[in-house]
């Protein structure tokens, strides 16, 4: 077994549900905020 | 294989796009160009009424004072208030609205510049956080000018805003001399005082709010955010410069004892060598690695052993078929490349072996010279001087750049430490008992030879490195190609690194220097490193683009002399640091991306397997090169 191997996997589904936590939310973020900026009042 | 993590590239581009725009934000709000005036339609309004309008504010200490004059005399006024101050300001800007003056916008740096639809979302993005509302009045009618900017008489400044007996009037709350005009006019008799309309504040989104409040946090915080970017640059500027100093420093040290030790040099040993040479789907290369380790010119017997590690390719054939004296091959099913060195050496006969890749060329030379620091008893391995073949194109000259200004001037940093991390597969050799020792090559990594050498280190045994001993070795010739071998190489760097951390408390030097070497320069100064490119970009975009010229060019003016000074103790040309500036463009921030993917896969878990590069044969133009693929 390789170094750092998660053989359950449930490392890899912790860090793939924070990766898609964090994208999402800055993707919401740059949407919410370019879009209400671009906007103009 | 699992793919490899690619999820997180989404959030690091955003989250540097973010920060870039939070800094970027903050420069913008610092500073505060000269007002213009852009009127918008006249607004008609009865004989003997006046609309005081207000601009420039809102202002922490004159503002005030003028709302007292304007409560005192029962005047409600208009203010055409500009968005950063509204955020440096926000009492003074909620004060205003709560004594039931009329909120504006006129800007959001300055006077007018609300023509910009960019800053007019700013200054009304600035109202939202404030108040939790914008205006729907923007920019100010024609309006009879006080003078108030060129006069100081309270009398003149009377007499002209009156001058029309009607009017919006313009004004300024961002000086003493507001509230006093403001005072003298509510006493003008027979005039009547109004807004400049009738609208009222409308009531912000949620998101109108929230981007409120990050842009107002932008403004206020984005020098934070900036001196935290500064420490980072600074800190990686001084790795930067240690890693240079040290690299030139003890290199120049490890070239003079090596030149002492010349002058008397001990007495040249020849002992029989074991080549093994472990090969996948290395058919367009291995007809010349092994014709050029059999041309050796070693006074002892050396015997060859390739391992065919279940190519597909008939690797194992185009060994066979040259048909050389002293030229084995062993074929055994794929098991990955440890298995196949632990074949070979479990089949080598002689107490040294030399360990070598199937892609790898041998000058006839090498394997004399890498077998004489085996004259001292304690050296367990030596690394031999791997050098680029391919330098054709822009890819091999930055590879070559980096094997010589990098990995092999590490690696006499590194023996003057005496903590040789990495013994490279392209080229090493190793002492039987050394291997016994550590129980051979571990198939823990995916950096073999890193792992195997760590644990020789720790086992006792010294690690040599051999700058004469050189072997050529093909490069990626694609950028994909090169971001794979990376990635693995990285990978298994980091994964060796973890699984030997026990050195860290141990006596050795690999613990003491060889760890912590390659944490701070191959982990830490990597991931802070971009943050330089980062300032330098908003140095060209933002800020100062000559001062950021200048940084960057004294930076790349260092690199290079270091680079160049590599290539002279190497015995190369200074020929292809032309190419050296364009590295720091495109392959540095490639590097970069490798040790950020590999800690990322380190995180995740994933199971990686080998990834092969795709040969060429483009070793047939190794420089001097004598042997030619058949």
């Amino acid at each position: 077994m390789q170094v750092f191997v998660d053989s359950g996997g449930s490392r890899r589904v912790v860090a793939r549900l924070v990766s898609l936590t964090v994208a999402s939310g800055l993707i919401a973020f740059a949407v919410v905020v370019g879009g209400t900026l671009l906007e103009v009042w | 294989m699992r793919r490899a993590p690619r999820l997180h590239w989404i959030s690091i581009l955003l989250g540097l796009l973010v920060l870039m725009s939070v800094v970027s934000f903050h420069a913008y709000t610092a500073i505060r160009p000269e007002p213009v005036q852009h009127a918008r339609e006249h607004r008609e309004l009865p004989e003997r009424t006046l609309a005081l309008a207000f601009h420039g504010g809102p202002d922490p200490k004159w503002t005030p004072r003028l709302l007292n004059a304007l409560k005192e005399s029962g005047v409600k006024a208009t203010f055409f208030v500009v968005g950063t101050q509204v955020t440096r300001n926000p009492e003074v800007t909620r004060r205003i609205a709560d004594e039931g003056h009329q909120i504006a916008v006129d800007g959001f740096r300055a006077e007018g510049d609300w023509v910009d639809p960019h800053n007019l979302a700013f200054a009304q993005a600035a109202l939202a956080d404030v108040l939790g509302a914008h205006t729907r009045l923007v920019g100010a009618p024609v309006e009879v000018d006080s003078g108030d900017r060129d006069h100081q008489d309270i009398g003149t400044l009377v007499k002209m805003s009156l001058r029309e007996q009607r009017g919006v009037v313009r004004l300024h709350d961002d000086g003493s001399i507001g509230a006093d005009i403001a005072r003298e006019l509510a006493k003008a008799p027979g005039y009547r005082f109004v807004t400049v309309t009738g609208d009222r504040l409308v009531e912000a989104t949620a998101a109108e709010r929230f981007t409120g409040a990050v842009t107002a946090w932008s403004q206020r915080n984005g020098g934070v955010v900036l001196m935290l970017l500064g420490t980072a640059i600074a800190i990686a500027a001084l790795l930067g410069l240690l890693r240079t100093l040290m690299q030139l420093g003890l290199a120049h040290t490890d070239r003079r004892l090596r030149r002492e030790g010349e002058q008397e040099p001990p007495p040249w040993i020849a002992p029989p060598v074991s080549v093994v040479v472990p090969a996948y789907n290395e058919a367009l290369n291995i007809a010349a690695t092994v014709r050029s380790v059999a041309a050796n010119n070693h006074c002892a017997e050396v015997e060859v052993i390739v391992v065919d590690d279940g190519s597909a390719d008939g690797t194992g054939d185009r060994a066979e078929e040259l048909n050389l004296p002293g030229v084995r091959v062993i074929r055994q099913a794929n098991q990955g490349k440890p298995a196949a060195l632990n074949t070979g050496i479990r089949a080598a006969r002689h107490d040294v072996l030399v360990l070598l890749d199937g892609d790898t060329i041998f000058e006839p030379g090498t394997i004399g010279e890498l077998v004489q620091p085996f004259a001292d008893a304690e050296v367990g391995a030596v690394s031999g001087n791997a050098k680029v073949g391919n330098r054709r194109g822009l890819l091999g000259r930055w590879q070559h750049l980096e094997y010589c200004a990098g990995s092999n001037l590490d690696r006499q940093i590194l023996h003057a430490l005496r903590c040789i991390p990495t013994v490279p597969g392209a080229i090493g050799a190793f002492r039987r008992a050394a291997l016994t020792d550590v129980g051979g090559v571990s198939d823990d990594t995916l950096a073999e030879d890193t792992d195997l050498t760590m644990a020789v280190t720790r086992a006792g045994w010294r690690v040599a490195y051999r700058q004469q001993a050189k072997a050529w070795t093909e490069a990626p010739s694609t950028v994909r190609g090169l971001f794979r071998q990376r990635y693995r190489w990285s990978y298994g760097t980091f994964q060796s690194m973890w699984k030997h951390r026990a050195a860290l408390l141990e006596k050795g030097p690999m613990g003491r220097f060889g760890l912590l070497y390659l944490l701070v320069f191959h982990l830490l100064l990597p991931l802070l490193a971009p943050m330089m490119d980062l300032y330098v970009l908003y140095g060209f975009l933002v800020a100062d683009a000559p001062l950021a010229l200048l940084v960057w060019t004294v930076f790349l003016l260092l690199q290079t002399a270091s680079a160049g000074y590599a290539l002279r103790l190497d015995g190369e040309s200074l020929k292809p640091l032309w190419a050296y500036p364009l590295q720091q463009i495109v392959y540095r921030q490639l590097m970069y991306a490798v040790v950020i993917q590999s800690l990322i896969t380190a995180f995740h878990g994933t199971q990686l397997r080998w990834m092969s590069v795709r040969r060429t044969g483009l070793l047939t133009e190794v420089p001097g090169g004598t042997v030619h693929v058949t």
